[in-house]
């Protein structure tokens, strides 16, 4: 599903420049939950932001279910982050200004979904995540890890068919941390969608299929 | 996804309440003042728009190349337009327009209107639509009048008008009409105005001047043929002129005038009816320069600009809260486009609620301008064509400006960055102070001209005209009463009281008076083989001494000399253009034919008989009593000033009861010659208050953002021992460096505006530095104040709190 060649990222710097990442190759395939591993700075958020089409490479080729992703218009990106795309952030990054459920229709807005099959896929995500009863809080009313249970949520209401997920329990206790762990492997196992997440934590990483350790840039 | 973005919308323009009602109602205001100020400019473009064959009615005028220079009236001799119409197959129509009588009187009732004399061509040309009576040739008859609705109304209440007989006061004497036609009441917006037409054969001294081509009297208009063009008509009058103004052209020649550019001494030229109202050659024109509407409409830009700019400058600021929310949308999957027009609709709400409100409060506020301003605007002027559509233009173009530059700005940043919280804010800063800094130049552009345009008018109202103003008083005579029995009544009546020190009379007021009217009337004759021109002013005994005129040599008329109704006073120009004092002293001037020479028999100093916008010209000053008086002048001893106005009337009711008259002290007829100006000024005032009050709610509200943002820093500073003084220089230094720098680009431009604008005035202030000084002084002095406001408060805080809200 996901295939990176000789994938290289640096920054410039003065005169010379920082290399992020150097030289990697991974393949990812359908229905894995990958985490990926490494001291801070190493360059796995960068990683997963090129994985989640958020940045570019500076080298290498990228393949996302066989297209080659450097050789895609704005528009077509824009795309798969509509249908087949979903996030997850330590921060959350819920919109404020919006509900729960307003935050969770948002991507299918996007998407234009027709009005009443939006309102039932929400309203099962609802359900299933067991929010219903918050559906008219707005997220500064919520808990950390209620606020995150919205944002996989958010991620998955337009069924995509990856997850990338940035440290996704960074700012949540361990006892949330554990359900949301559990929420990914029940996703992964389930409804059949990828997971890449980003952790610090050995125990997070052991709820997925492989891990990727990464170290000033490269792949260990 | 509409009704997401309008909740969006709502929720972010409630969060920041404050930043929305400084947007709001700045933009509310500034939206306010350009409908106001776009209507006040459309009333004057309006003026005789409403005629249908604008496009081919002209008036002529007459330009006369004379050795002094050059002289362009709108004035034409009575026999001209017969015989235009004879030699000019291309005029379709003509009519000559001019004040046959001020009074009618319907059943022992007098009634003051407005009656024009016209040829009966006038209503076939003019669309003065007719409502009832005969409506092909209402004129036709000589005894016919038409008249408006309201005098009518006036006149006859609700009887029918059409039929009715009234009599109108010509020439000393009442004379019976029939009505035979009703017209609808002229707009508000013609610069041909009357109550009543009669036939132009009533106008005064007709029998006398109809042939006689030395003698310029009134307006004539023409309607050209469709085809035919205004400079086809000029080349095809030099002919004309050469056949009928052959003396006049001859002694033009004799003088050694220099002809003008197209080779000519005396030229006919025609003007479009639709120029005239900004054409200070035409008499009935407004004589209103075009740079006044253009300003005004400029200035409706410039302060709709200033809030567009606050608009952005909060916006922009505000991005930096927005941005996060923009970021995650792209990420779930918006298109930029989809990112702009959703910031872009924001906009178009504010602006949009903006626009109602100020578009309801130009609608309230329409009374009180029109009556603070002396103005007649009514929304009526919003059926022009042009002005709904561009209404709506200039609002998409404010949502543009405002929203989109924000919006695009917002739209480009890198996502990942907003969501990482790095976002470069340097950028933004440049574009906030550039924005702020234009601000600035157009509010400090607006004090500076504001305060010269007010110390010239002051100069104007505070110079010494040269004789007595403020102790004058000038009573109109009506056109019922015998002048020259008026004047010898005033006199007997007024001698016993104390206080009154002199009464005399005159046919020309200083200034303008309560009726606003004010006339020029020259005279030209040969002398020792040249063309000698002067003012002509009707004047009787005890003028100089009344006026506090001063006499430099000779004497004054007297009473005691019999031969004195032929005898002359003349100013210091005239003197001059007769070849000196001595020379002028005791010459014989042809005036009126060369077989009845008038002696000079005194020299006045110069005096501003005119208003300060014109030099002083020669001047004659006569007592012959074939000029009529028109108005009775009472000099009274300072002091109770309001009493002696008081005896004055009670006097003339006690002589003349029931004929209303209004007298006014001649400083404020000198005062309403610049009725303009103020209106202008006060506009002007209005404006550059409006303009910095504007630009200061955008500063405060970008330092409330500013200070928001720096409250970690100055609670360091603070535990660091930053004194509250040093914290507040510290956060207002940088706005009052960018408010000095506007005010140093304003102030060449302020002073080359300004002294194109003086120009205008033969007499006028140099501009000097101190006021730029001012003016800098009064921007600097606003901005500070509302900055400081923000930066006390942020110093002040206690700094633990500050700290620790991180």
């Amino acid at each position: 599903m996901i295939q990176l060649k000789h994938i290289s990222k640096h920054y410039p710097v003065g005169f010379g420049k920082n290399a992020v990442l150097d030289d990697i190759d991974l393949t990812i395939h359908a229905g894995e939950f990958v985490s990926i591993m490494g001291p801070s700075g190493s360059g796995k958020s960068t990683l997963l932001h090129i994985l989640g089409l958020l940045e570019e490479p500076s080298g290498g080729e990228y393949l996302f279910e066989g297209e080659p992703v450097h050789k895609m218009s704005e528009k077509k990106r824009t795309q798969l982050h509509r249908g087949s795309i979903g996030f997850v952030f330590q921060a959350y990054h819920l919109i404020d200004e919006l509900t729960v459920y307003e935050n969770i229709e948002t991507p299918l807005l996007y998407k234009n979904v027709p009005s009443s099959e939006r309102k039932s896929r929400v309203a099962d995500v609802l359900d299933r995540f067991n929010i219903v009863a918050k559906k008219d809080l707005f997220p500064n009313q919520l808990s950390g890890g209620q606020q995150q249970l919205v944002g996989i949520a958010r991620a998955i209401v337009a069924e995509p068919r990856v997850i990338f997920a940035d440290e996704p329990t960074g700012n949540l206790h361990s006892d949330q941390a554990r359900v949301i762990m559990q929420l990914f492997k029940h996703l992964n196992e389930t409804d059949k969608i990828t997971i890449v997440q980003v952790t610090h934590s050995e125990q997070n990483a052991a709820f997925g299929h492989r891990v990727i350790e990464i170290r000033d840039g490269k792949i260990r | 996804m509409f009704r997401n973005y309008l909740k969006i919308a709502w929720r972010n323009l409630w969060k920041s309440r404050l930043l929305t009602a400084v947007n709001i109602l700045g933009l509310a205001v500034a939206f306010t003042a350009s409908i106001l100020l776009v209507l006040t400019a459309a009333r004057e473009f309006s003026f005789d728009q409403f005629h249908d064959h604008k496009q081919q009615l002209q008036q002529l005028y007459i330009s006369v190349h004379h050795v002094q220079g050059t002289e362009e009236r709108s004035n034409l001799p009575m026999p001209l337009t017969p015989a235009l119409k004879q030699e000019f197959p291309e005029v379709k129509a003509a009519s000559r327009f001019m004040d046959a009588s001020g009074m009618v009187r319907y059943r022992d009732k007098m009634y003051g209107s407005d009656v024009m004399g016209v040829d009966p061509d006038f209503l076939r040309m003019f669309s003065f639509p007719l409502l009832s009576g005969e409506k092909q040739q209402p004129l036709r008859s000589l005894s016919n009048v038409v008249i408006t609705e309201r005098m009518a109304r006036k006149i006859f209440g609700s009887a029918e008008p059409v039929g009715q007989s009234l009599e109108m006061y010509l020439e000393g004497r009442w004379k019976t009409f029939i009505v035979s036609a009703v017209a609808e009441d002229v707009p508000d917006n013609s610069s041909l105005e009357f109550d009543m037409l009669c036939r132009f054969e009533h106008v005064p001294a007709y029998a006398d001047q109809k042939d006689a081509w030395n003698s310029s009297t009134h307006e004539v208009f023409v309607q050209l043929s469709d085809q035919a063009t205004a400079a086809a008509f000029e080349r095809r009058a030099k002919t004309f002129v050469n056949k009928y103004f052959a003396e006049g052209i001859r002694n033009l020649q004799r003088d050694g005038a220099v002809p003008g550019k197209d080779g000519a001494l005396i030229g006919l030229h025609l003007m479009p009816l639709t120029d005239i109202h900004f054409n200070s050659i035409s008499s009935s024109g407004g004589a209103i320069s075009r740079f006044y509407p253009y300003m005004l409409l400029l200035i409706g830009i410039f302060i709709l600009f200033i809030a567009c700019v606050n608009f952005m400058n909060l916006t922009i600021a505000g991005a930096f809260s927005r941005s996060r929310e923009i970021g995650m949308r792209k990420i779930l999957g918006a298109f930029r486009g989809q990112v702009i027009m959703q910031l872009w609709g924001e906009a178009v709400l504010v602006c949009g609620l903006a626009l109602l409100a100020g578009m309801a409060m130009a609608y309230f506020l329409l009374p009180g301008y029109n009556a603070l301003f002396s103005n007649r605007l009514s929304l009526n002027l919003l059926r022009q064509p042009w002005l709904l559509p561009g209404l709506f233009l200039v609002f998409v173009l404010v949502t543009l400006v405002a929203g989109g530059y924000p919006a695009l700005m917002i739209a480009r940043l890198n996502t990942i960055k907003v969501l990482k919280g790095s976002l470069l804010t340097g950028r933004s800063n440049r574009v906030r102070n550039v924005l702020i800094v234009t601000q600035f130049v157009i509010s400090s552009l607006l004090i500076c001209c504001t305060l010269i345009a007010w110390q010239q008018l002051n100069y104007l109202r505070k110079k010494p005209l040269g004789y007595s103003k403020e102790q004058v008083i000038s009573i109109p005579v009506p056109y019922n009463v015998d002048a020259e029995l008026a004047l010898t009544r005033m006199r007997n009546q007024l001698s016993g009281h104390a206080g009154i020190l002199a009464v005399t009379g005159t046919d020309i007021n200083m200034g303008r008076g309560r009726d606003g009217s004010s006339a020029t009337s020259i005279v030209s004759f040969d002398y020792k083989g040249r063309e000698v021109r002067s003012h002509w002013l009707r004047v009787d005994y005890d003028y100089v001494g009344a006026m506090g005129l001063q006499l430099v040599a000779g004497r004054d008329f007297s009473r005691a000399y019999g031969t004195d109704s032929s005898a002359l006073l003349i100013n210091e120009k005239m003197a001059a253009q007769l070849g000196g004092m001595e020379a002028a002293l005791g010459a014989l001037l042809p005036v009126e034919d060369s077989a009845h020479p008038q002696q000079v028999i005194g020299i006045v100093k110069d005096f501003n008989f005119k208003s300060l916008k014109e030099e002083i010209g020669p001047l004659t000053l006569n007592i012959n009593k074939e000029w009529p008086l028109q108005y009775i002048f009472v000099k009274v001893a300072a002091g109770n000033l309001p009493g002696y106005m008081n005896l004055v009337k009670q006097q003339w009711q006690a002589l003349y009861p029931g004929s209303s008259t209004d007298p006014s002290f001649l400083d404020e007829n000198t005062d309403r010659q610049y009725r303009r100006e103020q209106r202008f000024s006060g506009i002007f005032i209005s404006a550059a208050v409006l303009a910095i009050i504007i630009s200061c709610m955008g500063l405060f509200a970008i330092s409330v953002l500013i200070m928001t943002r720096r409250t970690r820093e100055v609670g360091v500073r603070k535990v660091l021992g930053a004194s509250v003084a040093g914290i507040v220089t510290l956060l207002s230094k940088d706005f009052v460096k960018l408010v000095l720098l506007s005010v140093m680009i304003a102030s060449p431009v302020a002073w080359y505006i300004m002294e194109q604008w003086l120009q205008h005035y033969a007499y006028r202030i140099p501009v000097n530095i101190g006021v730029f000084l001012l003016a800098g002084a009064i921007a600097l002095l606003v901005a500070v104040i509302t900055v400081s406001i923000q930066s006390v408060r942020a110093a002040l805080m206690n700094p633990v709190k500050s700290i620790r809200t991180e």
